[in-house]
């Protein structure tokens, strides 16, 4: 329905903001619906809860270039007597927010629903002076397990010509997720729930061998279906479709993906660097158990009738 | 596609001892994010702390604070950061939901940077009650960028006063550095005890490689306050979303490599290394010329310093084998020779071996 931008624009989007505008749903979800005292009764009144409210915010990032990154978010109140979003509150938190982020601006905004309206355009308007060309975000908070994309769609606006009515609409935008290492982690830990303190080697080193195991099979099953996509197409099954064979073949030119002399040479210095330090781990080990068993053996054949002794003790 | 962490999962459960809990309706599994102000004022009259030092025992942290706190933790790089947290209490245990970000320059002293911050959380605070996050502020994080989870001494002296006058409080610290160095989360949640509370000497507080400049002064604090544990929680929606997330982001997972963004701080924590080794060596040197009674006597809990070397040592070479693991994988993954070509080399180098 809504066509795709042509701005030509590439949106990159944070974790941290779909975890916010998350956040903010189910927390006015839960004061809506205050959980009954006894949870033990399941019904709570379904029918009297407006499923169909939603929540507002802004997003704020930078723009480098083409490049738009959405780093971060925060709650906005709407008023629904004029339609449109508190502007004073607007400008205080952007205030704040510029204090502890001072390379951040505003970018755009957003709200929950599952798609975007009509009614939207002027809230998207009203934001127009801070920003020429703001982003729309729009998350469904409908959990629904049989989806596997991310509920999230972006949109830009673009003045197009309708009827012979120039107007702006909404159009839909690609986005990547981008991420910091840190992110990442704390991401995969709230996700899957790793073991958070030391535990043994043993766990760690499953831990972190069972992540790269999931990353791989994830790799696996993508090349699975790839690989059958083409034999269906080498069979007739599919009609040819040249890009895409073009993309495959690309691909698989690129590998292997780094075998030049300077970069073998990197890889086995890198290499033996860690061997040298786990030599130099296990040297420390023996050592110290060593000092153990010297200081063992010597409580255990103390002599005591030596007197002084100015001899160099044995090291 | 997800057997793999299940596994993981159970694994976890099973050493953990964890119980869980069926949610009778699965709104009741969002119940911890609504706040209820009567309940809250009510507790905050009783004051069940007052009475014991050791009432709050646990901290659960909600998925977005601790993403928030490690991203402004790592956005600092080495300078260190802080923030506050807001939440609520339930019981004996500290519930964090959210955290803000405080623009305070790591480099002044705590206290007089408390009291530049005040404007900006008052004000925060206010617009965040009319957005409709309505919890109060129960605690303050600020990160030690690449030397361990601990309260300083001057951290110590302002969470006690922090105890004395805004209870409920709680001090969480975040190690970036660390976190990205081992890919784990490094975080640590305190209380301190109030002036003159003596600790029990059997109680035996975890074991941290702690940088030799930094020593002294976590030796001389580290009776003072007590750790808590965490645990973390977040709502269906955001599990929802963190499942389809990882269809993105299991890309990241693989291209990440642990080894090159922290290099220097490896050559930090090695250096650090050799000189606790010298330290060691020279302290062993003097017992040996002081009399051989005196190694007679050493209390059988002090560990050696050269066994602490020994484990420190050692969990810096684990990370560092992890890395090399990622990379040794990726390398034979996208390396390797195709296999019409020739034999594919033989991938199978002996991996070091790792014992505890």
């Amino acid at each position: 329905m809504a066509p795709s931008s042509s701005s030509g624009l590439t949106f990159k989007l944070h974790p941290l903001v779909m975890l916010n505008i998350s956040d903010h749903f189910t927390r006015v979800k839960t004061q809506l619906n205050p959980p009954s005292s006894s949870c033990a009764a399941g019904n709570t009144p379904a029918a009297t809860f407006p499923q169909n409210f939603r929540v507002y915010g802004c997003v704020i990032g930078a723009q480098r270039g083409r490049t738009v990154e959405i780093f971060n978010s925060f709650e906005l109140v709407f008023d629904p007597t004029t339609d449109s979003l508190d502007r004073a509150f607007l400008e205080k938190k952007q205030e704040l927010y510029q204090k502890v982020f001072p390379g951040f601006y505003i970018l755009g905004w957003y709200s929950t629903g599952s798609e975007a309206n009509e009614s939207d355009m002027h809230i998207h308007k009203a934001l127009m002076d801070i920003n020429e060309s703001p982003v729309y975000v729009v998350l469904n908070p409908a959990i629904n397990h049989a989806q596997k994309d991310l509920p999230v769609t972006i949109y830009e606006s673009e003045f197009h010509v309708i009827d012979g009515i120039p107007q702006s609409i909404f159009v839909d935008a690609s986005y990547t997720i981008e991420t910091v290492e840190a992110e990442r982690i704390s991401v995969d830990h709230v996700a899957h729930l790793k073991p958070s303190d030391g535990g043994s080697a043993a766990t760690q080193l499953a831990a972190h061998l069972t992540g790269i195991h999931s990353a791989i099979k994830m790799l696996n099953s993508r090349i699975r279906v790839l690989f059958q996509y083409l034999v269906a197409m080498q069979k007739g099954d599919i009609p040819c479709d040249n890009s895409l064979l073009r993309q495959a073949a690309g691909l698989l030119r690129s590998l292997p993906a780094a075998h030049s002399e300077k970069f073998n040479d990197n890889f086995l210095m890198e290499y033996n660097d860690k061997l040298l330090m786990s030599y130099l781990a296990m040297i420390t080990n023996c050592t110290s158990n060593m000092n153990e068993v010297v200081d063992k053996v010597k409580t255990a054949y103390a002599k005591k009738s030596r007197t002084g002794g100015s001899r160099i003790p044995f090291m | 596609m997800e057997s793999s962490s299940t596994i993981a999962r159970k694994t976890w459960e099973l050493e953990n001892n964890i119980l869980t809990v069926k949610p009778p309706a699965d709104s009741s599994s969002d119940n911890i994010f609504h706040y209820d102000g009567a309940a809250h004022a009510k507790v905050l009259k009783e004051k069940p702390w007052a009475t014991d030092p050791n009432y709050f025992k646990r901290v659960q942290i909600s998925a977005l604070a601790l993403l928030k706190m490690v991203v402004h933790a790592r956005s600092g790089g080495t300078i260190e950061i802080m923030g506050l947290m807001q939440g609520k209490t339930d019981g004996d245990t500290i519930i964090v939901m959210d955290a803000f970000a405080l623009p305070v320059e790591g480099t002044e002293t705590r206290v007089n940077a408390q009291a530049d911050a005040y404007e900006y959380m008052v004000e925060y605070s206010q617009t965040n009650k009319l957005a409709g996050r309505l919890e109060n502020v129960v605690g303050w994080y600020h990160s030690h960028p690449g030397y361990g989870c601990w309260l300083s001494g001057i951290d110590v002296s302002t969470q006690m006063l922090n105890q004395q006058y805004q209870e409920p409080f709680l001090a969480v610290v975040i190690d970036p550095t660390r976190t990205v160095s081992a890919g784990k989360v490094e975080i640590g949640a305190f209380r301190t005890y109030p002036e003159g509370h003596k600790i029990s000497d059997d109680h035996v507080s975890e074991y941290q490689t702690i940088p030799l400049n930094k020593i002294e002064d976590f030796g001389v604090h580290c009776k003072q306050y007590y750790s808590l544990d965490i645990t973390y929680f977040k709502s269906s929606l955001d599990s929802h979303l963190l499942d389809l997330l990882w269809n993105k982001y299991w890309v990241n997972t693989l291209s990440s490599s642990p080894l090159l963004g922290n290099g220097d701080y490896v050559a930090g924590q090695i250096s650090d290394l050799a000189e606790k080794l010298d330290q060691a060596e020279s302290q062993l040197v003097q017992s040996w010329f002081g009399g051989k009674k005196a190694s007679l006597h050493k209390k059988k809990k002090d560990e050696l310093p050269l066994a602490k070397i020994t484990r420190d040592s050692a969990k810096i070479t684990i990370e560092q084998v992890h890395g090399l693991m990622s990379q040794v994988i990726k390398d034979i993954l996208f390396n390797s020779p195709r296999q019409s070509d020739k034999t594919p080399s033989d991938p199978t180098d002996p991996e070091p071996m790792i014992t505890s």
